[in-house]
């Protein structure tokens, strides 16, 4: 009875019409304020950079606002309002920025981001404060400045609107419906009546150092001391920052050669200097130095967020403790001294030829739990295949009558054929009858004869 | 050997906790073979989840490794599993094999370095790995002395597959098998175990 009567005032909850929407709070400031607070100069880089080149000129951007944001691929967006002071008004900074930019780039300024970048797109180099002469301003610009998609362009040309004053004259409701809301949101954003959040740029962080020993190197164990203060500042640098990296290039210029550069890569975020040079170490005992060393040079990849554990109650290994602290740092000494291709996991690929089922993989780092579901699916009939393979299959002897020999005696065949005919499509394909045979010892052999040609026997791999 | 010594003196003093026989030695956690013959033949019931362990064999390929095969699929499907890495193993792994045996592929780690034995001691010694299954053809009983010491530190088993004539030298491993192939299956010789094993033990394979 209880429960018929919750379930009825949920059905009469449900009913009910929805309370009215929250009326606007007035502390929220509307985005025309907001964008009259605002001021935003575009640098429009010339030529188009590359994704290095922008974020170079971004970093160089900072000096003047601390807010900066990209708007690919080629301008650059400082909010400026709250440098005016710091660099003298207005009239100053923009001398200030032109000179820095002429170089490279239009330089433009407007109460709104997108207007910015619409003007120096353009190519014009305004200087518009006043939010009230935002839209005249930008009113005879080509549509074009703004970046639609071309096709949106030639549809707004049909019915003849090219310019952004004769979009914004159009009703708004008919313009959203033909051309979508994004359009109508941008058109917004340009002239200050949506706010315009921009994702703020970082500049990308990297340890670099260069450093000339007092005196030219020569020995492995003389250059790690040489490293040792630099590793521990790079610590202390990725330490502050809870940041980890996998690569490090060090590279030693000598005075006559090509500079040797050692790439150590590692297989989780580290920051550890010990374990670095130790690592290090173990790299340039390979190497071999053309020259001594005259000048060192230290970089370290990107900075990546570093997993911090905690230690382990039980050690790797007893009363069934797992080892995932000790898995990374074990594949990282096998590949540093082995290189990387010597050390590999196993996987299935769905495929029926032998030589392509087994796939060399990456080995897994993670705790088994974490990919627990991950079972393999078999296309082939389980039981029957061999645990090793040859990398090529063994030609066989044959007796008068064409029966397989191995070590001059007769193989017996135990089980077989079993036909295994397929790979067509990409040129390597197989015709083959696989049996399993047993030699002389009785030890058991994967063996296939051609099922075409010759009809050779061959050996493909002991059963182990 | 029959329980002779009726002399009470003598059972006193091996009552004494500083004394202790061969057959009484403290139980090494082992795992289980998978095949019942060789489960009731070895000491503990399987094969030793610490230390190192020796498979001789005449040549490669007769049917050691599918001796490790049961003992790989339950290592690896732990929930703790560890890596069972394979030093530069004679021939390709077929996974397939491995996979239809139960042994979870994310688990296998193949090194081929140019020498076998440092990186067996790595393995052994990082506490990485569960078992090392190495194929290793020269080693002086230094060096697989080093080894045996290495499982101490990792909590691990290494197992070394090795050329039959080596059987003749001395070695620190824990159990040493002299494998031979027969029609039908294996033939294993205890050439060492700690603790009593039965010396010869037929083995069927499965089919």
């Amino acid at each position: 009875m209880k429960r018929h009567s919750r379930t009825a005032a949920l059905f009469d909850a449900l009913q009910a019409p929805l309370p009215p929407r929250l009326p606007p709070s007035p502390h929220i400031e509307s985005p025309v304020r907001v964008a009259a607070r605002q001021l935003w100069a575009a640098v429009r880089l010339q030529p188009v950079p590359d994704a290095a080149g922008l974020q170079r000129q971004a970093g160089r951007a900072l000096h003047y606002s601390s807010r900066v944001s990209l708007a690919a691929p080629d301008i650059v967006l400082l909010e400026v309002r709250g440098s005016l002071r710091l660099f003298g008004g207005l009239g100053s900074l923009l001398a200030q920025l032109r000179g820095h930019f002429h170089q490279v780039g239009v330089v433009s300024m407007a109460p709104t981001a997108l207007a910015a970048v619409a003007l120096a797109r353009s190519g014009q180099r305004a200087a518009l404060t006043d939010a009230q002469r935002l839209v005249s301003r930008l009113a005879p610009l080509s549509l074009a400045c703004l970046g639609w998609s071309a096709q949106s362009l030639a549809r707004l040309a049909a019915v003849g609107v090219v310019t952004v004053g004769e979009a914004l004259r159009l009703p708004r409701a008919g313009f959203a419906q033909r051309f979508g809301h994004t359009l109508l949101d941008d058109l917004d954003r340009l002239v200050g009546r949506r706010p315009d959040p921009r994702v703020p740029f970082v500049p990308v962080e990297r340890f670099a150092v260069r450093f000339e020993p007092s005196y030219e190197m020569t020995g492995n164990t003389a250059l790690l001391r040489e490293l040792q203060p630099h590793l521990l500042a790079l610590q202390q640098f990725l330490l502050q920052r809870q940041r980890g990296i996998t690569a490090l290039l060090l590279s030693l210029e000598h005075r006559q050669h090509v500079a040797t550069r050692i790439v150590l890569r590692l297989a989780v975020p580290e920051h550890c200097a010990q374990r670095l040079s130790s690592l290090l170490a173990e790299r340039l005992r390979q190497v071999v130095l053309p020259a001594p060393v005259r000048r060192c040079g230290l970089r370290c990849g990107p900075l990546l967020e570093a997993a911090s554990d905690s230690a382990g109650l039980w050690q790797a290994g007893e009363q069934g403790g797992g080892a995932s602290a000790q898995m990374p740092a074990f594949l990282e000494n096998l590949r540093v001294r082995l290189g990387a291709e010597s050390v590999h996991g196993l996987s299935v690929s769905p495929d029926h030829r032998p030589e392509h089922i087994s796939r060399v993989a990456e080995p897994l780092m993670q705790a088994l739990a974490v990919r627990r579901a991950a079972a393999v699916s078999m296309p082939w009939a389980p039981g029957r295949r061999p645990l090793w393979l040859l990398p090529v299959p063994q030609l066989l002897e044959q007796d008068a009558s064409g029966w397989p020999l191995c070590a001059l005696q007769r193989l017996q065949l135990l089980a077989g054929p079993e036909r295994l005919e397929t790979g067509w499509w990409d040129g390597a394909d197989i015709q083959r009858d696989y049996y399993v045979a047993a030699d002389a010892s009785g030890a058991r052999l994967w063996v296939y004869r051609q099922r075409e040609g010759q009809r050779r026997w061959f050996l493909h791999g002991p059963f182990g | 050997m029959p329980q002779v010594s009726p002399d009470p003196r003598l059972e006193q003093l091996l009552q004494h906790p500083s004394l202790w026989r061969g057959r009484s030695i403290a139980p090494q956690p082992v795992v289980a073979t998978g095949f019942a013959a060789l489960d009731q033949a070895l000491p503990g019931g399987g094969w030793p989840q610490r230390g190192l362990s020796e498979i001789l064999t005449a040549h490669q390929g007769l049917g050691e490794l599918q001796l490790w095969l049961p003992a790989l699929a339950q290592l690896t499907s732990a929930a703790s599993a560890r890596w069972c890495a394979f030093i530069s193993p004679p021939f390709q792994l077929f996974a397939p094999a491995f996979a239809s045996a139960g042994v979870r592929l994310d688990r296998l780690l193949i090194v081929r370095p140019p020498q076998p034995l440092w990186a067996t001691e790595q393995a052994l010694r990082s506490g990485a790995c569960d078992l090392v299954l190495s194929w290793v053809a020269q080693a002086s009983v230094p060096e697989l002395r080093r080894l045996a010491l290495a499982t101490e530190q990792g909590l691990s088993a290494g197992v070394l597959f090795r050329p039959a004539a080596a059987g003749r030298d001395s070695s620190p491993a824990a159990l040493r098998l002299l494998v031979q192939a027969q029609p039908g299956g294996l033939q294993l010789r205890v050439l060492k175990s700690r603790g009593a094993a039965q010396p010869v033990i037929n083995l069927t394979l499965p089919a």
